[in-house]
C-alpha cells in the first residue's frame, strides 16, 4: 500500500530521514519494499499483511510509527456546517440481513458544489496513484485511504423513496455498476437498496444509477461494516476487485463508521455543503471489547528473553490496548475493535516483540535432546539410484508435473488422468501419468540445441485416479538417444543402444539386491511392436523398457531413435530385498574354456541360457557371451556366438580331463537343442 | 620295472602331443596342472610307483622320472614365455595427448541444493519426512490456522482438483502429519515439491521446490528459532553473512518471522541491483513460533510445549547463491546448464 509521508504528517509530527523511517517501519514488520519522492513528497510502499486491516489506511501506519517513536498521535478536528433539516426526516435505513451487515451508518449532506477538487485533495488522490475525478468522489477515496473505512457517497434525489434497504439480493436482480457493466446477482450477495431495486453491491462497488454526477446537489453518505466472507464471496463471484472490498474482506473496524461519516461530511462543508443534522446508526446488536489474558512469563517462555513489564504496559497501551493489571505479571487486556488479528496471548507476544526489536531477542541453540529419528529408508535408496545413475552418465532432470492433455492421449495406458480444475494452462490442465512425456519433451529441446546424445533420467511422482481417491507414485524413467561423453582418440564413442540401457537396468535392480528380477519380451503401448521388454520381479510388473513407438516420437516432432525405461519405484520399494551376504573366497584356481559355435541367429540367447542352467553342471561357476557376430566369414542367416565358461571346484583344483567332461556335455547340449555347430579358429 | 620305464615314455609321448595342441595360456595351464599338479599330477603318481621299485633301479628310475619332470618343466616354462605379452621397451608416446575423458552425470540443481540444506539440518539432529503432493484443504489449510474464505489464501494460489482436493501449496502439511502420529520432541524437515497457480516468469513458477523444518519441544523459545536459521545459514553461505529477523505475518506461526540476508552481489550498495532491487536484503526465508491454534488442532497442548517452524524456497535460495538470474532455467533441463553442476 502507498503511504505519502506529508499525509502522514496530519496524524503525527514525524521529522526523520526517510532511510531511518524505512528502518524503523522495516522492524516493526512493515517492509518499505521502495519508496519515492513525487512531488516534494515522499511515497513509501509498505507491505501490508492480510491479517492487519489497520494499516491498509494512513492513520493506522500513523498510530505504529507513533508507538515505535514515542510520538503522540495528533487530534483530529472535524468541523460541521450545519443546516436545520433533521437526517431522519429525510432517509429511511434498515437492515434486513444483519448477519452480514451488523452496522450501517449515514449522514446527508446537502447544496454540494460539485467540481473539481482543491489542490491539497488532488495531490493526495495522486499520491494514492488514482485519478482525480470531482470532490465528492475524491472525499470518498481520500476517508479510505485515510481510515482504512471505505464509505460511498450517493445522489440522495436519486434514490427511489427516500428508503435504504441492506438485504440480500433477489435471484435475478441485476446492477448496473460504477464500472458501467451489468451485474447478475444472486441471493448469496448483498445488497444496498432503495424501495424499487439494488443501488450498490454492499462493501464492493456502488451503482451507476445513483452516482453522484456533476448535476448532483445533496449527497447521502454511507459507512458502513459488512461480513468479511460474505464481500469475499461476492467480490470473487463477480470479479470485481476494489480498494474497498479489499478492505471489508479482510475485516474493517466496527467502531469507526460513524467518524469516517462525519469525516467525510466535514470535508464537504468545505465544498459548500450544509450537513443535515443527526447521523443514521443502525447496530442492532453492538460488538463486545474482546479481552485476552497476557501473563509475563509466556512472553519469557516463547520469547526467550525476559522484558521489563513497564515495557510491555507501554508498548501496548501506546498501540491503543487497555491493560488491567489483575495482579503481578498479568493483565487483562482490551482489544481495540481496529485490531480484529489480536485474539489470543501468543498475538500479544507477537505485538511486544515487534515493538522490542527482534533483533535484540537473544541467538541460541536449542537445547540438545535426543530423539528417536524418523528413518526414511525409501530416501536412501533413491539417494542409491541417483548415485549409480550418474556414475553410469545419466543427467539428472527435473520436469513439471503437469502435461499436455493431447499428448497424454499418445501414451496409452490404463491409468485415469487427473484433471487440475484451474489449470495455468490448457497445455498444463492434467496430472503427469508418466514421466516419459517430460523426458522426451528435454530430449527434443537438447537435440534442437545441438547436443549429440541425450542419457537422462528423472525420479517423480505419476498421478492417477481411481474413482474417487487420487494416487501418486514413486517412478524412475531413463531415457537415452545417441552417443554419451564426447569423441576421443583413444577410445570408441559409446552409442545409446537397448542393450545400454537393458544394462543399466540389471545394474540397478543387482546394486538394490532385486537380484532375481527377470525381463519378458512383451508389447507395451510407450515401445514399438516387438521392441519392449517387461521387467518382472516375483511375479509382479514393475517396469519396462524399449524403443520409443514412432507415433510418441511424432508427437514431440523427434527424428531419431530414442530408448526409455519406466521403474515403478513405489512398487518396488515395498518389495523385500535380499539381505546383504559375504560368501568365502575359493582358493583354488578356475578352469576357463571358451568355446566358439556357429548359431542359427533365430535362436533367442534366454533359451540358450535357460538349456545350460538346466545341465546342473557342478562347478560351473558362470559362462558369459562375450562375443557375437555375424558377417563374410559366418554364413548367411548364422551368427557366432563365443561363450567363456569358468569352472571351479571349493576343495581342490579341476582337473583338465574333468573339465573336458562338462564341455562335451555344453557342446552335445547345444548342438542338440539348438544345431549348434563349433566354429573352428577359436576366440577370434 | 620294464613297465614304469614304457609308462614314462608313454606319458612322455601324451605330453608332447598335448603341448602341440596347445594354443593359449589357459590350454598350457591346464597341460601344467595336469602333469606338474603336486597332489595329483602325472609326475606326482609316477613318483608314487618309485617305492614299489627295487631299491638297486631306484637310482636309474629316478633319473628318468627326474629328467621327465625336468623336460616337461623346460617345456612348459618356454611356452610360457613364448605365450606372455612380448615386452617391448616402452614406446616413446606423446604424452601431451589428452587423457581419456571420464564421463560422469550431473545432479539436478535444485535437487543438489536441496541436498545440501538437508545436510545442515542432519548434522543438527533433524529427520527427513517426506508426503503427499496431492492434498486436502485440511493438512494445507485448515489445520494451519487459514480460516476459510481468508483472503490470507491469496498468497498461496492453490490449483485445485476438486473443492477439498489440491496440489500442496507448501510443504507445511507434512508437519501436521507428523504431529498428528508423534509426540514431542519433534525436529523435521520437509522437502519436497509445491505448486502454485502462477503463470511462469523470471521468478515465479507453477511449481518449485521448498525446504520446511518443525521443532516441537519443551522450552522452545523466539531465540531457538533464530539460533537455528542462523546456524543453517551461515553454513549454507558464510560465516560472517549479515542476517535480520524482522515481524511478518503467517497463519500458522505467531509471532511470525521473515528472514533476510544481506544481498552479497552489491553488497547493499547499489541503488538498482539487479538481485535484491536497491533494498540490499534478500528474503530467503519465512519463519515464526508454531501458532497455538496449530498445535491445538493436533492435540498437542500449547501452554506445555512451543515450537517453531520455517520455510524456505528451494530454488529461490540457490538463485541466489548461484547468482542465477531465471527461475525458469531450472525446468528447461537444458544439458548445458545442469552438466556445470557436475562439478559442484
Amino acid at each position: 500500500m502507498k503511504i505519502s509521508l506529508d499525509w502522514i504528517q496530519n496524524y503525527i509530527d514525524v521529522d526523520l530521514p526517510v532511510s531511518r523511517l524505512v528502518e524503523v517501519l522495516d522492524n516493526i514488520g512493515l517492509l518499505i519494499e521502495d519508496w519515492e519522492e513525487k512531488n516534494g513528497d515522499i511515497i513509501l510502499d509498505v507491505e501490508t499483511y492480510a491479517n492487519r486491516p489497520d494499516t491498509l489506511g494512513h492513520m493506522g501506519i500513523a498510530r505504529e510509527l507513533a508507538a515505535a517513536l514515542g510520538l503522540a498521535l495528533k487530534e483530529q478536528r472535524l468541523p460541521l456546517t450545519e443546516t436545520n433539516e433533521n437526517i431522519s426526516d429525510l432517509i429511511d435505513v434498515q437492515i434486513w440481513d444483519e448477519d452480514l451487515c451488523p452496522r450501517y451508518c449515514g449522514m446527508i449532506v446537502k447544496n454540494i458544489k460539485i467540481g473539481p477538487s482543491p489542490e491539497w485533495l488532488i495531490k493526495k488522490i495522486e499520491a494514492m496513484e488514482l485519478n482525480p475525478i470531482n470532490n465528492v468522489v475524491d472525499v470518498t477515496n481520500y476517508v479510505l485511504f485515510a481510515t482504512a473505512q471505505p464509505i460511498h457517497a450517493f445522489d440522495l434525489d436519486k434514490i427511489a423513496g427516500r428508503k435504504i434497504i441492506i438485504r440480500r439480493a433477489k435471484q435475478g436482480e441485476k446492477l448496473l455498476s460504477l464500472e458501467a457493466k451489468d451485474v447478475d446477482l444472486t441471493s448469496e450477495m448483498l445488497v444496498i437498496a432503495d424501495e424499487e431495486k439494488p443501488v450498490a453491491l454492499a462493501g464492493v462497488i456502488g451503482g451507476e444509477n445513483t452516482a453522484v454526477s456533476d448535476s448532483s446537489q445533496n449527497v447521502f453518505i454511507e459507512s458502513a461494516h459488512f461480513d468479511p466472507v460474505s464481500v469475499r464471496k461476492t467480490s470473487k463471484a463477480t470479479g470485481i476487485q476494489t480498494d474497498a472490498a479489499y478492505r471489508f474482506e479482510r475485516g474493517a473496524d466496527v467502531s469507526f463508521p460513524p467518524k469516517a461519516a462525519r469525516m467525510a461530511a466535514s470535508l464537504f462543508s468545505q465544498f459548500g455543503g450544509k450537513v443535515c443534522k443527526g447521523i443514521v446508526d443502525v447496530y442492532p446488536k453492538p460488538r463486545k471489547i474482546k479481552t485476552v489474558m497476557l501473563r509475563d512469563h509466556r512472553v519469557t517462555s516463547l520469547l526467550g528473553v525476559e522484558i521489563d513489564n513497564g515495557f510491555i504496559e507501554k508498548t501496548l497501551a501506546d498501540l491503543g490496548f487497555q491493560m488491567e493489571n489483575k495482579q503481578p505479571g498479568i493483565w487483562q487486556v482490551k482489544i481495540p475493535h481496529f485490531r480484529i488479528d489480536i485474539e489470543r496471548e501468543a498475538d500479544l507476544v507477537e505485538e511486544i516483540a515487534r515493538f522490542y526489536g527482534y533483533e535484540k531477542i537473544p541467538i541460541q541453540l536449542p537445547p540438545l535432546r535426543s530423539l528417536e529419528p524418523i528413518l526414511d529408508p525409501k530416501k536412501e535408496r533413491i539417494q542409491t539410484l541417483r548415485q549409480l545413475l550418474f556414475h553410469y552418465g545419466f543427467d539428472e532432470v527435473v520436469n513439471f508435473s503437469f502435461m499436455d492433455p493431447e499428448k497424454e492421449k499418445k501414451f496409452t495406458s490404463d491409468l485415469d488422468p487427473i484433471p487440475i480444475r484451474n489449470p495455468i494452462s490448457t497445455k498444463a490442465a492434467f496430472l503427469r501419468t508418466t514421466l516419459l512425456g517430460g523426458l522426451l519433451e528435454n530430449v527434443a529441446w537438447n537435440t534442437n540445441r545441438g547436443a549429440e546424445g541425450v542419457h537422462i533420467f528423472e525420479i517423480g511422482n505419476i498421478f492417477h485416479m481411481d474413482n474417487e481417491t487420487y494416487n501418486e507414485h514413486l517412478r524412475l524413467s531413463m531415457v537415452m538417444t545417441g552417443s554419451v561423453g564426447e569423441r576421443h582418440w583413444k577410445e570408441k564413442s559409446k552409442e545409446g543402444s537397448f542393450f545400454h540401457l537393458k544394462g543399466t537396468c540389471e545394474a540397478l535392480m543387482a546394486q538394490l539386491r532385486y537380484g532375481s528380477f527377470s525381463f519378458q519380451e512383451e508389447n507395451h503401448p510407450h515401445y514399438q511392436e516387438g521392441c519392449s521388454l517387461v521387467l518382472h520381479f516375483k511375479g509382479e510388473e514393475i517396469g519396462c523398457l524399449g524403443a520409443v513407438d514412432q507415433k510418441i516420437l511424432d508427437a514431440y516432432l523427434l527424428k531419431q531413435e530414442v530408448w526409455a525405461a519406466e521403474i515403478n519405484l513405489s512398487l518396488l520399494f515395498e518389495k523385500q530385498a535380499q539381505a546383504f551376504q559375504f560368501s568365502a573366497v575359493v582358493k583354488y584356481p578356475s578352469v576357463n574354456r571358451d568355446v566358439s559355435f556357429v548359431a542359427d541367429n533365430n535362436v533367442a540367447f534366454e533359451k540358450i541360457r535357460e538349456a545350460l542352467e538346466k545341465l546342473h553342471l557342478p562347478y560351473l561357476e558362470k559362462f558369459t557371451l562375450y562375443d557375437r557376430f555375424a558377417g563374410s566369414s559366418i554364413p548367411q542367416d548364422k551368427v557366432s556366438l563365443s561363450f567363456r565358461f569358468i569352472f571351479r571346484r571349493p576343495d581342490r583344483t579341476l582337473q583338465a580331463d574333468e573339465v573336458d567332461v562338462f564341455q562335451e556335455k555344453i557342446i552335445d547340449t547345444l548342438k542338440a537343442r539348438f544345431h549348434f555347430q563349433l566354429r573352428e579358429g577359436g576366440e577370434n | 620295472m620294464e613297465n614304469l620305464k614304457i609308462e614314462i615314455q608313454n606319458k612322455r609321448k601324451a605330453f608332447e602331443n598335448a603341448l602341440a595342441k596347445v594354443k593359449d595360456k589357459h590350454s598350457l595351464q591346464d597341460i601344467r596342472n595336469e602333469y606338474l599338479s603336486r597332489q595329483r599330477g602325472i609326475i606326482t603318481g609316477i613318483f608314487e610307483q618309485l617305492k614299489h621299485v627295487k631299491p638297486d633301479e631306484k637310482p636309474e628310475i629316478g633319473k628318468l622320472i627326474n629328467d621327465f619332470k625336468k623336460h616337461v618343466q623346460e617345456r612348459v616354462q618356454a611356452l610360457q614365455e613364448k605365450f606372455a605379452a612380448p615386452k617391448k621397451a616402452l614406446e616413446k608416446v606423446d604424452l601431451t595427448l589428452p587423457g581419456e575423458k571420464k564421463y560422469w552425470g550431473a545432479p539436478h540443481p535444485i535437487l543438489l541444493f536441496q541436498q545440501k540444506i538437508e545436510n545442515i539440518f542432519l548434522r543438527m539432529g533433524f529427520s527427513i519426512v517426506d508426503g503427499p503432493e496431492i492434498e486436502t484443504d485440511y493438512y494445507n489449510f485448515g489445520a494451519l490456522n487459514f480460516p476459510p474464505h481468508h483472503p490470507a489464501r491469496d498468497d498461496w494460489d492453490t490449483l485445485y482438483i476438486t473443492d477439498d482436493v489440491l496440489l500442496r501449496t507448501h510443504t507445511s502439511p507434512v508437519q501436521i502429519r507428523v504431529m498428528e502420529k508423534r509426540k514431542p520432541p519433534i525436529r523435521i524437515i520437509n522437502p519436497g515439491k509445491v505448486y502454485r497457480k502462477e503463470a511462469p516468469d523470471p521468478t515465479h513458477l507453477p511449481m518449485f521446490y521448498q525446504v520446511e523444518g518443525l521443532v516441537v519441544d519443551l522450552g522452545i523459545t523466539f531465540a531457538h528459532l533464530k539460533g537455528t536459521l542462523e546456524y543453517f545459514l551461515k553454513t549454507l553461505f558464510h560465516e560472517k553473512i549479515k542476517i535480520r529477523f524482522r515481524p511478518s505475518f503467517f497463519p500458522f506461526t505467531e509471532p511470525s518471522a521473515e528472514v533476510d540476508i544481506e544481498c552479497t552481489v552489491c553488497g547493499g550498495k547499489s541503488e538498482d541491483c539487479r538481485v535484491c532491487g536497491g533494498g540490499g536484503w534478500i528474503e530467503i526465508l519465512g519463519s515464526g513460533m508454531v501458532d497455538p491454534q496449530v498445535l491445538k488442532n493436533v492435540n498437542i497442548d500449547p501452554e506445555k510445549y512451543s515450537g517453531f517452524a520455517f520455510g524456505l524456497g528451494v530454488d529461490r535460495t540457490a538463485m541466489f547463491a548461484y547468482q542465477i538470474p531465471d527461475m525458469r532455467y531450472f525446468y528447461e533441463n537444458d544439458l548445458r546448464f545442469i552438466r556445470q553442476f557436475s562439478l559442484k
